[in-house]
C-alpha cells in the first residue's frame, strides 16, 4: 500500500495553486476556539448494517486536518472550527468527551447505542488524538453498541482499530472519500489520495474486523450538475463494490464561508446541487450492495442542496425517508413543477453556463 | 486561421456571420442544432473529437466559472489541439488567447448577467485578444430580451438554454421582459405555442413559446445588422431592462471600442430620439471633425439657421426661404440637436442628412449643453467678419447666448417671432447687406475641399486640391473633382456626402501630406475586394467604409473599407476592402 502524507502529495501545479488559494482564503477567518468543548454535538438517528439506532454525533475539536493547513478541499470550511495552535492535549480532548456526554445525558431518552466520532481530520492520526487518548475514548464508549470514527485512509490500521473491536463495539472507519474518480478528487476537491487507498483501507479495515462508511461529496466546484450526478452514481457503485465499504453516505456540497466554493458562489459561479439531484442519484443507486444514505446541510438555502424553495421540505423529507428504510418508492410520492426545470438543468447544464438555474 | 466562421457584414460591434459547416447557419443565431461539446477535463480525461463539417465542435475544456481566482485559472489551463474540423475553444475574458479556433466559448457568463460594467469589461477584453474573424459564443444567458444587446456588444452565437428554462418556471419571455404565466390574462404573442385560449397555455407552451420569441427576436437583430441600424432598435428596446440600458451606456463609455467598429458612412436612416443618441459614435464623430477637421473657406459673415425635418436642409421649405434672402452673401451653419452644427458643405455627410429626430422645440439640458458645446468649439477655431443668428427663441437662442458669452462675442439675431415670417426673412437680408456674394465654382470649391478636411484629416482639403487648379464639373450634389487638364480625382457621393477617388485622385492623395489610410496586399491584382489574408498591413486609423489606398508589390488602387484596419490585420478570412479601380504595376 502506498502510503500517501500530505507533505508528499503537495506537489503539482493544479494543487500547488488550490493550495495556495486555500490558504489565502482561510486566513481571512480569525475566529479561535475553545479546546475544551467540542466543535459540535447532536443526537440524531442512523441506519446501520444492524438496523437503525439513535446516535450520538460529536464533531472533536482536535486541532483539525493537517491537509487544510496546508491548503486543503476546496468546498471544507471545518479547519478554521479548528483551535489555535494546532494540537489539543490529551486531558482537553476528554474535557470535549464529558462535555458530549453531559449533552446525551440531557437530550437522549437514553444512552445511545450508536457513537460517531468526527474531528473535520483524523481521529486515527495520532499527531491530533495520541494513542493514550484514543484508548481512553473506546473505555469511554465501551458499553455501546457500535461506533464509528472518521479518518483518512492513510491513518487506517487494524492495530488501531483493535481499540475499539477488543472492547467489542462494532466499528466503522468514516472516510471522505468524496468521490471514486481520482480525478475529480484532485482537480476539484483538492484532496490527496486515491481510490486505491481508500481500496487498501477497506482491506486494512475488515482485517480488524471494522467496515468502513463512505462519505462522498455531490458537485464539488467546477462540475456541472449532470457530471456532478454521474460522478455520484459511479461512485456509490464503485464504493459498494470494496469488500468492507458497506455504508456509503452522498452528501450534497453546501457553500460554507472561507472556502473556494464561498468564493464562486459569492461571483455567481456555483451552485450547490439540487435536492431532485441527490433523490436521482439514491433512486439509480438503490440496488447497490450497500446502504446509501444522504443528509443535505441546509437544505431549501441558497448555500445549500435546494429545488424552487415550494418543494425542498418535502424532497428531503423523502431522502430521510430513503435514508432510514432504503425503499426508492418514497421518491416517486413527490413532485414538484421545478421537476421540469431539474430535467432541464440535467440535459443542458454544462460548466461553461452553469448555473444555468439559481 | 479561421476555416469555419466569416464575418459577412458589421454594424458597430455587432456582426452578421456565417457558420461555415455544411448547413451553415447565419449570425448571430441559437446555436444549439449545431454545437456538439466534447466536455469537461473536469469531470473525466478525454480523447480529441472527431468532429465533423456538420457540427461545431467545443473542444475539451475546463470552464473557469467567475470566482475562479488566477493562480487556479493559470494552474488548470488547458492545451487546445489542432484540429481540421470546425472547432471551439472555451475561454474566459482573462485567460483568452487564440489558439486557432473558427469560434470561443465565454465562460463567463454568469459574471456578466445582469452586471453591465462586467459585460463590458468581458466583452471589451475579449476582443482585444482574439482574432477579428472567430465567433463568440455565449451559452445559457440569450432571452427575447437581452439577445439585442449582447448581439450589439459583439457576440455572436447564442443557445435557448435560458428560454427553456424560464419556460419551465413558467416565465414568459417578450422583447419587453418577462412576466409570470399566472399574471398574464391574455398571451401578447401569435406564434404558433401561443394559439391557443389562455387557460390551456401550461408551461411547456410557454417552452415552446419563449424559443419562438428568442429565434423571432434573432431574426429581427439579423435585419437590423443587415439595415444598420441595430443602435437604433436597442436604444428603444433596452429601456424596458434596467441592466440592459446600463449595458449599452457602459459601451458608450468604451468610445475607442465602439468607434473602431462604427461605420463612417451609412445610407440609412439614423433615429436620433433618445437622450443616449448624444452618446452614439456617429454623433460624437461628426462633432468632433467639424471641430477638429473642418475649416471655414468662405469670408463671409456666419448665418446660424435652426435645422429642418427634410433632409438636406436645403431640401426644406424653411431653408429655401432662408437661402432666397440670403443669397450666397453668408455662410450658411445649421444648429441641430444632436448633431451639433452643419456647415452648409457638409449637409449631405453622414449622419447630416440621415438623422431624424423627434421635434417639439422642447430642449433637454443635455442637447443645450452638447450643442453649445459644439458650437463654441467651432466658433474657436473659425473667425468670421460678422455672425447672424437666425434663430428663433427657445433652445436656439440659450444656445447662442451661452455661447456668446464664453466667447465674448456678439451676435446679431434677426427672427422676430419665427424664423420664416416676413419679418424675420426682411431682418435676416437687410443683416446681410453690403456683404459679397460668393460665385458658383467658390461654392462648390470649398464644398469638396471640405468635404476631403471632414474626411481624410485636417488641411486635407488644401493638401489635395489647394496647391492645383481644380475644376468641379456636373451638378451639385454629383460634382465630380478634375485637375485643370480635366482629368478626373474624386467624384463626390450625393448618398453620404463623402469622396470617391479615382486612381489619379489616390496618387495625389499618397503623394500629399493629407493622412493617408493605406491597406497593403501581398503581390497580386486585386479584382472587385481584396479578402483579408491578401493584406499584410492596415492602418490602424481605418474604420468602415472608409476610402483607402490599396497597394502591394503588383498593383495600386482605391477603394473603401469594409472592416477597420485592426480587423484587416487580424482577420484570415472575410472582405477586406472593395476595389473600385486598381491598375497592375
Amino acid at each position: 500500500m502506498s502510503k500517501p502524507s500530505p507533505e508528499v502529495y503537495e506537489t503539482g501545479r493544479g494543487m500547488d495553486a488550490h493550495n495556495q488559494v486555500m490558504r489565502e482564503i482561510r486566513a481571512e477567518k480569525q475566529r479561535t476556539y475553545d479546546p475544551h468543548e467540542p466543535t459540535r454535538v447532536w443526537i440524531d438517528e442512523d441506519n446501520t448494517p444492524t438496523g437503525v439506532y439513535e446516535s450520538l454525533t460529536i464533531i472533536l475539536n482536535t486541532g483539525g486536518c493537517r491537509w487544510a493547513r496546508a491548503g486543503g478541499c476546496t468546498m471544507c470550511g471545518y479547519v478554521a472550527e479548528s483551535v489555535e495552535g494546532g494540537t489539543v492535549a490529551h486531558e482537553a480532548l476528554m474535557d470535549q468527551i464529558d462535555a458530549c456526554l453531559d449533552h446525551e445525558a440531557e437530550q437522549a431518552e437514553s444512552k445511545c447505542d450508536l457513537v460517531k466520532i468526527y474531528t473535520s481530520g483524523s481521529f486515527l492520526d495520532e499527531r491530533e488524538v495520541p494513542a493514550e487518548t484514543r484508548a481512553a475514548i473506546a473505555e469511554t464508549f465501551a458499553d455501546r453498541e457500535r461506533i464509528v470514527v472518521e479518518s483518512l485512509p492513510d491513518f487506517v490500521t487494524a492495530e488501531k482499530l483493535a481499540d475499539f473491536t477488543e472492547r467489542g463495539l462494532e466499528t466503522d472507519v468514516a472516510i471522505g472519500l468524496e468521490t471514486a474518480t481520482d480525478r475529480v478528487r484532485r482537480d476539484c476537491v483538492n484532496k490527496y489520495f486515491d481510490f486505491a487507498d481508500f481500496e487498501a483501507a477497506c482491506a486494512e479495515a475488515e482485517t480488524a474486523d471494522a467496515g468502513v462508511k463512505a462519505y462522498l461529496l455531490m458537485k464539488p466546484p467546477f462540475l456541472a450538475e449532470p457530471e456532478a450526478a454521474a460522478d455520484m452514481i459511479s461512485s456509490i457503485e464503485r464504493c459498494a463494490a470494496v469488500a468492507g465499504c458497506h455504508t456509503v453516505s452522498m452528501n450534497p456540497c453546501n457553500v460554507q464561508r472561507y472556502t473556494m466554493v464561498d468564493e464562486l458562489f459569492f461571483e455567481g459561479g456555483y451552485r450547490p446541487p439540487w435536492l431532485w439531484s441527490v433523490a436521482h442519484v439514491l433512486e439509480s443507486t438503490a440496488d447497490v450492495d450497500a446502504i446509501v444514505v444522504s443528509d443535505p446541510v441546509g437544505h431549501g438555502s441558497d448555500r445549500g442542496a435546494h429545488n424552487c424553495g415550494e418543494c425542498d421540505d418535502l424532497v428531503q423529507k423523502a431522502i430521510k425517508d430513503f435514508d432510514l428504510r432504503q425503499d426508492p418508492s418514497v421518491f416517486s410520492q413527490v413532485s414538484c413543477e421545478c421537476e421540469t426545470t431539474w430535467e432541464h438543468v440535467m440535459a443542458a447544464e454544462t460548466s461553461f453556463n452553469m448555473p444555468l438555474v439559481r | 486561421m479561421t476555416d469555419y466562421f466569416e464575418v459577412l457584414d458589421r454594424d458597430g460591434p455587432a456582426r452578421l456571420g456565417e457558420l461555415r459547416l455544411s448547413a451553415p447557419v447565419t449570425t448571430p443565431a441559437c446555436l444549439d442544432d449545431v454545437l456538439e461539446d466534447a466536455g469537461s477535463l473536469w469531470a473525466a480525461d478525454r480523447e480529441v473529437p472527431a468532429g465533423s463539417d456538420e457540427k461545431l465542435t467545443i473542444l475539451p475544456h475546463r470552464s473557469f466559472p467567475p470566482g475562479t481566482r488566477e493562480e487556479v485559472r493559470e494552474a488548470f489551463a488547458v492545451e487546445h489541439p489542432s484540429v481540421s474540423f470546425p472547432s471551439a475553444a472555451v475561454v474566459t475574458a482573462d485567460t483568452a488567447a487564440a489558439v486557432g479556433a473558427d469560434a470561443y466559448v465565454l465562460a463567463d457568463v454568469r459574471g456578466f448577467d445582469g452586471h453591465a460594467a462586467k459585460l463590458r469589461e468581458t466583452i471589451v477584453t475579449l476582443k482585444s485578444k482574439l482574432p477579428a474573424d472567430t465567433a463568440l459564443i455565449a451559452s445559457g444567458i440569450a432571452t427575447p430580451g437581452n439577445v439585442a444587446m449582447l448581439a450589439y456588444a459583439g457576440i455572436d452565437g447564442f443557445d435557448t438554454a435560458r428560454a427553456v428554462a424560464k419556460g419551465t418556471q413558467g416565465k414568459y419571455l417578450t422583447s419587453d421582459g418577462e412576466v409570470f404565466l399566472e399574471d398574464l390574462r391574455e398571451l401578447p404573442c401569435s406564434c404558433p405555442a401561443c394559439q391557443r385560449p389562455r387557460e390551456a397555455f401550461t408551461r411547456e407552451d410557454c417552452v415552446e413559446h419563449n424559443k419562438n420569441a428568442l429565434r423571432a427576436e434573432l431574426r429581427r437583430v439579423r435585419e437590423r445588422i443587415r439595415a444598420g441600424r441595430l443602435r437604433d432598435y436597442i436604444e428603444a428596446q433596452t429601456r424596458h431592462e434596467q441592466w440592459l440600458t446600463a449595458a449599452f451606456r457602459e459601451f458608450d463609455q468604451q468610445y475607442s471600442y465602439l468607434e473602431e467598429r462604427t461605420p463612417v458612412i451609412r445610407d440609412t436612416e439614423l433615429t436620433a430620439t433618445t437622450g443616449d443618441t448624444i452618446r452614439r459614435v456617429e454623433i460624437q464623430r461628426f462633432a468632433d471633425r467639424v471641430t477638429t477637421r473642418y475649416k471655414n473657406r468662405f469670408q463671409n459673415p456666419l448665418v446660424l439657421v435652426p435645422c429642418s425635418a427634410t433632409k438636406p436642409y436645403s431640401d426644406s421649405q424653411s431653408h429655401k426661404q432662408f437661402l432666397r434672402e440670403i443669397n450666397f452673401r453668408g455662410h450658411v451653419v445649421s444648429m441641430t440637436s444632436p448633431i451639433g452644427v452643419v456647415p452648409t458643405e457638409l449637409e449631405l455627410t453622414y449622419p447630416a442628412q440621415h438623422y431624424d429626430t423627434a421635434v417639439t422645440g422642447r430642449w433637454s439640458e443635455d442637447e443645450k449643453a452638447f450643442v453649445s458645446a459644439v458650437l463654441q468649439r467651432y466658433l474657436e477655431r473659425n473667425e468670421y467678419p460678422k455672425i447672424i443668428a437666425h434663430v428663433p427663441d427657445h433652445g436656439y437662442r440659450d444656445i447662442c447666448e451661452r455661447v456668446e458669452d464664453a466667447l465674448g462675442l456678439s451676435f446679431e439675431y434677426t427672427v422676430a417671432d419665427h424664423p420664416t415670417t416676413d419679418e424675420s426673412l426682411s431682418a435676416l437680408s437687410a443683416a446681410l447687406h453690403g456683404a459679397e456674394q460668393f460665385g458658383k465654382r467658390e461654392r462648390e470649391h470649398n464644398t469638396v475641399k471640405a468635404i476631403a478636411d471632414y474626411q481624410l484629416g485636417a488641411g486635407a482639403g488644401d493638401e489635395l486640391f489647394g496647391a492645383i487648379e481644380i475644376q468641379t464639373t456636373g451638378r451639385y450634389p454629383k460634382l465630380q473633382v478634375r485637375d485643370s487638364e480635366g482629368e478626373q480625382l474624386a467624384t463626390m457621393v450625393p448618398q453620404y456626402g463623402m469622396l470617391a477617388f479615382t486612381l489619379a485622385g489616390a496618387e495625389r492623395w499618397v503623394d500629399s501630406e493629407a493622412p493617408l489610410k493605406r491597406v497593403s496586399i501581398d503581390g497580386f491584382v486585386p479584382h472587385g475586394s481584396v479578402l483579408a489574408p491578401g493584406v499584410t498591413d492596415a492602418d490602424e486609423e481605418i474604420r468602415p467604409g472608409d476610402e483607402v489606398v490599396i497597394e502591394g508589390p503588383k498593383a495600386f488602387g482605391v477603394g473603401r473599407a469594409t472592416m477597420s484596419g485592426p480587423e484587416m490585420r487580424s482577420s484570415t478570412r472575410g472582405i477586406a476592402t472593395e476595389v473600385r479601380h486598381v491598375e497592375s504595376k
